[in-house]
Formats: structure tokens, sequence, C-alpha cells
């Protein structure tokens, strides 16, 4: 009897310290440690016990030489079929369902520079949630049998082909046109490709797993080892692939034509690597404070900034396009003052605790943090205006800048003409 | 011993199932404005939002888009000028009033020469004027963003027009709480609109760029004439002329305490909280001519109805059916019949249509369209697979429907949509600007922000006749709106088309002299070729270019 009524307690035993734990804190409300697994995964645990939840984001860099010149996309193609091949034991659809009957959130993401898996669980389903991150990283046979299918869809996906115009653009635009996938690109790589790929770049080592939410330093290292310890690099392949060298010219405006009777033009320029975090962060600022003309809007991202011109009737395309680039231009010469310099430094200061409002916010500083492209306090204090302004023209270099167009068929054959 | 035993597992099987319901503190305000806190100690900063209940569903038709300007001009920056603001001629206010007076002469200008284009004109010296005016508003006003009041303190600022509501939200460190209080109250004082022409300039040439859009059609559709059905498109000219002292005197109206929701999710209690806000905000004066306005209602069982559109570059199926708002008991067990549909991906539609099938390429399921305070609807948007038919999906989806109302819901598909549901909440519950949002929303829609945490635990006790009766009752063909979209067939944009549709002009010009039959023949042979796949419709290209004479190709 006692036996029988200790089991009915002992879950209750067990969630004691959880309810605990779930209490606010009073001033350190989240604190980042970091350690390494045997297998050479770096963590970094970010302990918060608001809520009972539990997010991970699993970071994988991609290399210049991971792609070999003409197989543009295979970072994508290997990503789709890893997360829908069958996982250790559990087929695709059965990886899905689990995840779904637990409410587990969990997302692939592939960039030009990065794969990235994130997981969203409540804090009674993290090892499950681990556990299936790892099934899917270290267990996946990878099915020969899913490439042709996923060619086409990962070509339609990249191309934007089911998005509407102004979206599509848009993420055309964010695509380095070296990297850009072509149908002619994805239908070269073969299944040995893939394996190859995955054998070199899904590597423990190589990757940066942060770890959020209501679970104790000890706690988190346990339930890692556990789930993620026996994830153990693959033999790599013997070839190594050709160094990846990019064209010098820019290639032309990307251009989309709508039915639509306007012309939308939009300049976007990646913030290249040469320019250091901390100029980024007050660069962003300064741009999204400066004036522009009227018909001209502008945006800042974390990657990037963007320039719309609707072009009216005033003007031709030809002298559209002028008028943006010139914009773009006028900015870039821009001389700003050390007022500036020190107004924009204030205001980033001050924004930082709204970070405590956003968890995926921690997580990506973490991240940043983690791979040296987080803000320093010191560097920061450091800046020279010097150093912003050249950085600025750094950014926005006319080689750096990527063109598009969004317009009936004869303004954008029109754009070609002096 | 045993029954108490069994008792205590009962207790905590339960327990753990139930999710905890946030921790939220309430205070009426001395104006009617509700105030709700809800307090994460040790967090450095706060998301506070304004909820006013009412919207574009509130609108009247003479000034329809109020609610999207009011969210742009008045809400989506925070300028020290519109908050002090000079009187008397040459200041802003008088400018503005200037501004108007200019602006609607050359509007009715306008208008008159495109009436009369012989007429003399007076055009060219109203747009100096104009011009002038404009150059003397912008000498007073900010030109960089960082002058902003909020950004500058390190704070960000958004707004949104909904259906039921309008919503205005800010994030700032804790020490700026005051600085926000005071701020809002001298903002809901003042309705400075200074940069209104600008604003209205840009939503109506966005509204002009968007194009027609299926769901704006399907709604106009499925609730003729009540203002959910409005598409601001087709109000265009109204939103043009209407004029800032007439938003201004709506925004008195509409943004009144009485209609207002605070809500504050940051490091403070209410007890700190309450003082500040209420000397600011709370001392906002309630409008003499306050008064809610009746919204035409409309039956739910209209019957079935469709609406076949030529639109957008590739085809669409639009369903909407007609359900009863946030409010009412079907609604929740409407709520889970969609997240088994739905299922983030994994519901009956994506498994069923899209990967068991391979009929459809894309399923979005959305409740609450456009809004939730009064009947809206259930919408699915289905793609159709390459080689498949808008009658197809149709009939699947009817299907799914009946499967759904007729038949046991397995076990494990119950569980998952449950667990979906709780661990959205938990996510909400999570994130302090999801969090805040839900509340104001659940109020604005659902009458009570209560319904937030009660729904979360009212759905352990739902059963699944309950679902499915909601379903038979709801989901039914008489409360049905069907939109059929197929893209235009001879202004192709794909290259393939284009090539198409050339290849087969050229082979019914030699055969077919009528030019009306042979336009139709183009199209309904462009139709039947887009069900086959891109390499199929190449390989047919090649083989009908084969038959045209060389000169011709």
């Amino acid at each position: 009897m006692r036996r029988l009524l200790l089991a009915c307690v002992a879950p209750f035993l067990v969630q004691v310290p959880a309810q605990a734990q779930a209490l606010p804190q009073a001033t350190v409300r989240t604190s980042a440690q970091t350690f390494t697994l045997p297998n050479g995964l770096r963590v970094v645990h970010l302990e918060n016990h608001e809520h009972p939840l539990v997010r991970v984001l699993l970071w994988v860099p991609l290399e210049p030489s991971d792609v070999a010149p003409g197989h543009q996309g295979l970072p994508d193609i290997s990503l789709r079929l890893l997360s829908r091949s069958p996982a250790g034991e559990l087929k695709a659809d059965t990886f899905e369902r689990s995840l779904a009957a637990a409410g587990i959130q969990f997302e692939a993401i592939c960039t030009q520079d990065h794969l990235e898996w994130r997981l969203l669980a409540r804090s009674r389903d993290q090892d499950q949630a681990l556990g299936l991150l790892a099934e899917r990283l270290a267990r996946t046979a990878l099915d020969p049998a899913l490439l042709e299918r996923e060619r086409l869809d990962c070509w339609r996906e990249r191309e934007g082909l089911d998005l509407p115009p102004r979206e599509r653009l848009a993420r055309l635009l964010r695509l380095d046109p070296t990297h850009r996938p072509t149908a002619f690109s994805l239908g070269s790589i073969s299944f040995e490709d893939i394996l190859a790929f995955r054998a070199r770049v899904l590597r423990p080592q190589r990757a940066i797993l942060i770890l959020h939410g209501d679970l104790g330093l000890e706690q988190a290292k346990r339930l890692l080892l556990l789930n993620l310890g026996a994830w153990t690099s693959g033999a790599l392949e013997s070839r190594p692939p050709a160094p990846f060298t990019a064209p010098a010219v820019p290639p032309d405006p990307i251009r989309i034509t709508t039915g639509e009777a306007g012309l939308r033009l939009q300049a976007w320029a990646p913030c290249p690597a040469e320019v250091s975090p901390e100029s980024a962060a007050l660069l962003r600022l300064l741009v999204v404070a400066e004036p522009v003309p009227h018909g001209i809007q502008h945006r800042v991202e974390a990657s990037g900034l963007e320039w719309t011109l609707e072009a009216g009737v005033a003007s031709t395309p030809a002298q559209a396009l002028a008028q943006l680039q010139a914009e773009v231009e006028a900015l870039r010469q821009r001389r700003f003052s050390k007022a500036d310099l020190e107004q924009a430094r204030r205001v980033y200061l001050a924004q930082r605790p709204l970070e405590a409002l956003h968890p995926e916010a921690q997580l990506a500083t973490a991240l940043a943090n983690a791979t040296g492209a987080g803000v320093a306090l010191g560097r920061l204090q450091n800046l020279r205006i010097e150093d912003l302004q050249a950085d600025l023209a750094r950014w926005l270099q006319p080689a750096n800048l990527r063109i598009g167009a969004l317009g009936p068929v004869e303004a954008l054959k029109a754009l070609d003409k002096p | 011993m045993r029954l108490l035993v069994t008792l205590f597992a009962t207790v905590l099987a339960l327990h753990a199932q139930v999710p905890r319901l946030v921790e939220v503190q309430e205070r009426r305000l001395a104006n009617g404005a509700r105030l709700l806190v809800v307090e994460r100690r040790g967090l450095p900063a706060f998301h506070a939002e304004l909820v006013f209940r009412g919207g574009q569903a509130e609108e009247p038709t003479a000034l329809a888009g109020a609610t999207d300007l009011l969210a742009r001009t008045l809400f989506g920056a925070t300028w020290p000028e519109d908050l002090q603001p000079g009187k008397g001629p040459g200041h802003l206010d008088g400018l503005l009033r200037q501004e108007e007076g200019i602006l609607e002469a050359l509007r009715l200008e306008r208008l008159h020469l495109h009436r009369d284009p012989a007429a003399p004109s007076q055009l060219p010296g109203l747009e100096a004027s104009l011009a002038s005016l404009q150059t003397r508003l912008r000498a007073q006003g900010s030109t960089r963003a960082l002058e902003d009041v909020y950004l500058s303190q390190g704070g960000s600022q958004g707004a949104e027009a909904r259906a039921d509501a309008l919503r205005a939200w800010t994030e700032l460190p804790t020490a700026a709480l005051d600085l926000w209080c005071r701020t809002e109250a001298q903002r809901l004082q003042t309705l400075q609109l200074s940069r209104f022409s600008l604003q209205r300039d840009q939503l109506a040439a966005e509204l002009r760029a968007r194009g027609p859009q299926g769901p704006a059609l399907l709604l106009g559709a499925a609730l003729p004439g009540h203002p959910y059905g409005r598409d601001l498109r087709d109000h265009l000219p109204t939103l043009e002329a209407l004029r800032w002292s007439e938003l201004r005197s709506y925004a008195r109206r509409a943004l009144s305490p009485g209609r207002l929701t605070i809500i504050i999710v940051g490091g403070q209690s209410l007890d700190q909280v309450a003082p500040l806000v209420e000397r600011s905000l709370g001392a906002l004066p309630l409008p003499q001519d306050a008064e809610e306005p009746l919204l035409p209602e409309i039956p739910s069982d209209l019957g079935d109805r469709r609406v076949q559109a030529t639109q957008g570059t590739e085809p669409r199926l639009l369903v909407g059916w007609r359900i009863p708002p946030h409010s009412h008991p079907d609604h929740l067990a409407l709520r889970l019949a969609a997240a088994l549909l739905d299922g983030g991906g994994t519901g009956r539609l994506v498994t069923h249509l899209v990967r068991q099938k391979g009929l459809a390429r894309q399923v979005d399921l959305e409740l609450d369209v456009p809004g939730g305070r009064l009947p809206g609807l259930l919408t699915v948007d289905l793609r159709p697979a390459t080689g498949h038919s808008l009658p197809e999906l149709e009939g699947a989806l009817h299907t799914e429907i009946l499967r759904l109302q007729q038949e046991p819901i397995p076990p494990d598909e119950w569980t998952k949509a449950l667990a979906l549901l709780g661990t959205e909440y938990v996510h909400t519950v999570d994130d302090p600007a999801a969090l805040a949002r839900a509340l104001g929303l659940a109020w604005a829609e659902g009458g009570d922000w209560r319904l937030l945490g009660l729904e979360a635990q009212r759905l352990s006790t739902l059963a699944q006749e309950t679902v499915q009766a909601a379903t038979r009752a709801w989901l039914n063909p008489s409360h049905r709106t069907m939109a059929r979209l197929e893209p235009s067939i001879t202004e192709a944009h794909d290259p393939l088309d284009q090539e198409l549709v050339k290849v087969l002009g050229a082979l019914a010009e030699a055969r077919i002299p009528d030019l009306a039959q042979r336009e139709h023949l183009v199209a309904e042979g462009l139709r039947q070729l887009r069900m086959l796949s891109p390499e199929e419709r190449l390989r047919t290209l090649h083989l009908m270019e084969a038959q045209l004479a060389p000169v011709k190709r």
C-alpha cells in the first residue's frame, strides 16, 4: 500500500522543483553558461524559469567551399531530403505526428550561410523534443527515392514561385546571386553529393547549440549528453570540393513581370562580413533615421538595407533606376557627425533591455556572441566616426548592391535602355 | 484508503493537464478605461498595448479607411511636434487646417477638370500653394527618425487596424513607464495627425498596387452588405476625399476611454503602474456624443453561394463558412475542429489532400475572418497540385468535412489537436507581446479578457460529440460560400504559357475564321494543357510547333 502511495506521489515530487523554479525570479532572469560536449558540440545554456518552456537553436555554419561550383542549392536540397527521410525507426509522417502529438514546434531552415534547427517544447516534453532532434540529425537514413521530387519543390520554393510578386522580388534580392540555385544546378546534384555534403557539414564540432528555458545547468548537461552525446561525425569524404569563386561582375537586375501598371524598383544591400558588428548595429539606426525623398521607402533589417521606389508616370524606367541608385550613392557619401555617432550609441544601449521581452531575440544574441558576431560593449564604446564612415562606404558600394524590378514587360525592357 | 489514493491520483492527473492561468490584475479607471497588468518580476522592460474596441467594422461608410489611417498617422510614430502643438496661425495646427483646405480645393478642381477638360484650370496655382505650405509644414516637423520620442529612448512601437479593434503597442525600458503614460495621454488629447495627407496618399497607393484579392472577394460574397465584407479598395474615392478634421473628430469618438483597454506586461505591479496610468490616461475626458453604432446582422444560413473569377496567376479555391462570434458557446468547439483540420501542418487537410492524395499543393485554414466579435468566417484556401482541377479539390474538401461531422475522431488525432491548442496557450503566455495581444483581442472580440484563460481550461473538458455537433451546425452548405479563382488564360505570365498561347493561336488561325470562336478555343486549349506537368506541356508545345509551317514557328 505504501509503495502504491509512493508511486502515486512520485510524479508529483518530481514536479515540485519545476513548480518551484517556475516562480518569477526577482533580479536575474536569464543567465548564460557555455560548455562543450565530449563530441565537440558547443552549447550555450540560457537559464530562464519564467515559464515551463524550452527553446533550442542548433546552428551549423556553411563555408563557401562546402558547395562546389555548379551545385548551387546543395544545402537546400540536402536539408529537404534530411527532413523528409525516415529518422531512425520513425517514418517521416510518424516523426511529424510525434512532434504534433506533444505540441513540439520543430523547424529546419537553410540560408546561404548556415543551416539551423529550431525547437520549442513544453518543459515536460524536453526529453522527447531533443530525442527527436537527435534522431533527425544523427539517425536519418536519406531516401534516394525522394530526390527527384525534392529537386522541383526546392527550386519552386527558392525561386518563391508561390509567393505574391512583391514578396518574391524581396526574396530573390536576398539570395546571393552566386548561390542562387537554378533548375540546372539542382538537376546536377546527385545522391552521392548529398551524402558527402552531410558528412562534411553535419558535424557536432562545427555546430553550436543554444538551449533556453526552464532547466538548470546540470539538468541541461544531462539532457544533451543523453540525446546528442552520441551524435558523431560521419566519415569525411576524401575529395574536398573545389574552391568557390564568385563572379567578379554583378549580375543583371532581377525582373519579375506582373499585370500591375506601375514599375517597382528595389535595391538590397546585404551587410558585408567586413563590416564590424558594432558599426552595423549603429549604421542600422543611423540609416533608418535618414529622411528619404517622396516616393522612396527604406527598410532596415538585421541582414541588410532595402530601398523601394514606386516609379511614377513622370519618369522613365531608366530615370527611376538612376534615381534609386543616386539615393543609395548619396547615403554612401553621407558624412555622419560625432554627435550622430553618440546619439546612435546611446539609443543602441537603451534598446538592449527590450531584448528581455523577446525570448527568440535572446537566442539570436547568444548565438551572435558565440560566433563572434555579437556587439561587444568595449568595441562599441571605442568605435570612431572614421571607422563607421568606412564601413558605411563598404556596405553601400555599388558592387554590393542588388537591384530588382517588378512591373509590366515594356517597363522591364526599358530598364536596359540608356 | 484505496479510494483516497485513486482520488489523489485523479487530482494530480487533472492538475497536470490543465494549463495554469496567467495572473492578470485588473482595475477600472475613473473615465471607464480598463487597465490590465501582468507582472513579470525582474523584467527590465515593458510591453504596453492600447486596444480600442470598434475597428474597421464600426467605421461609417463615409469614413472608410479611418481606422487604418489612425493606426498609421496617430500611432505609427511619436514626433515631438505632435505632442505639444503650437496654436494659432503659422503654427502646426493652423497650417494643417490650411493644408486641408487646399487639398479639398485641389480634389474638387481635379473632379471639375475630369468632367470638363476644356474649362480654365486653377490646378497649377493650387499645386504651388500646396507645395509651399507643405514646405512650411515640413520645416515644423521632425525629419530624422531618431527624433522620435520612443526611438530616442531605445523603444519601439507599432499599430494594427483590425476588423474589431485598433491596437497600438509600445516597448520601452521600465524606467520610461511614466514617459509612456504621459505621452499616450498627450497623443490622445492632442490628436494632431500631422502626417495625415502623406499617410492617406501612401495608403491609397498601397491599395491600388495590391490589386484585387481573392479573400476580399470571398468576404464580399459571404457577408454581403456587412462591414465585415467590405473591401477598402472599393472605397478609394471615399478614402481620398477624407479630410484631416473629419478623421480628427472621428478619432475623438472612436478612441474614447470607454472603448479602451490598457494592457501592460512588465516588471512592475498593478500598485506601481496604476497611479501613473490614473494620472494620465485615466484623466482623458469622455466624449459628449459617445454612441455605440448599430451594425447590421446577417443570417448565417444565407444558402450556398458560389463566385467564379479570373484573377491571379494560378488557380485557387477559397471556401468560407459563416460561423458564430467568439463569445458563442460553439466557438471553442469550432476552434478545435479547425485544429483537427489544419493542425499546424499535420492536420487532416494537409495529410489527406496534400500528402496522401496529392490533390493540393498548399492548404491554409483561418478562423474568425476578418474578426470574431460578430459572425465571421472559417476559411480554407486551397491551391491545386499540377494536373488537378478545382472541382476535384472541392469534392475532396467536402469529403473531409463530412468525415469530421460523421466519423468518430481517432484518439491520436484528438490528443494532437488538444496538445496543439494547449501549447499555443503556453507560448502565448510566455511571450509578453503575444500575451498582451491575446488579452486585448479576447476583450475586443469576445467581450472578456478572461476568455483567454477560460478557453484553455475548457478545452480539457470538451467532448468529441460537441465538436461534431458544432461542425454539423455550422460547416454545412447553407453557411458556405465558395470562390473559384482561375488565372487569365490569354494574359499568361509563365513563358511556357506565352509560347503555348502563340502556337495555339497560330494553329487556330488556319482552321477557324471566327475570331471569338478562335479566342475561346485558345483559352480552352490552354486551360486543358495546364493540367499537365511542365515537362509534358513542353513536349506538347514541341509537337504542336511541328504542325506549323516553318515561317510561323
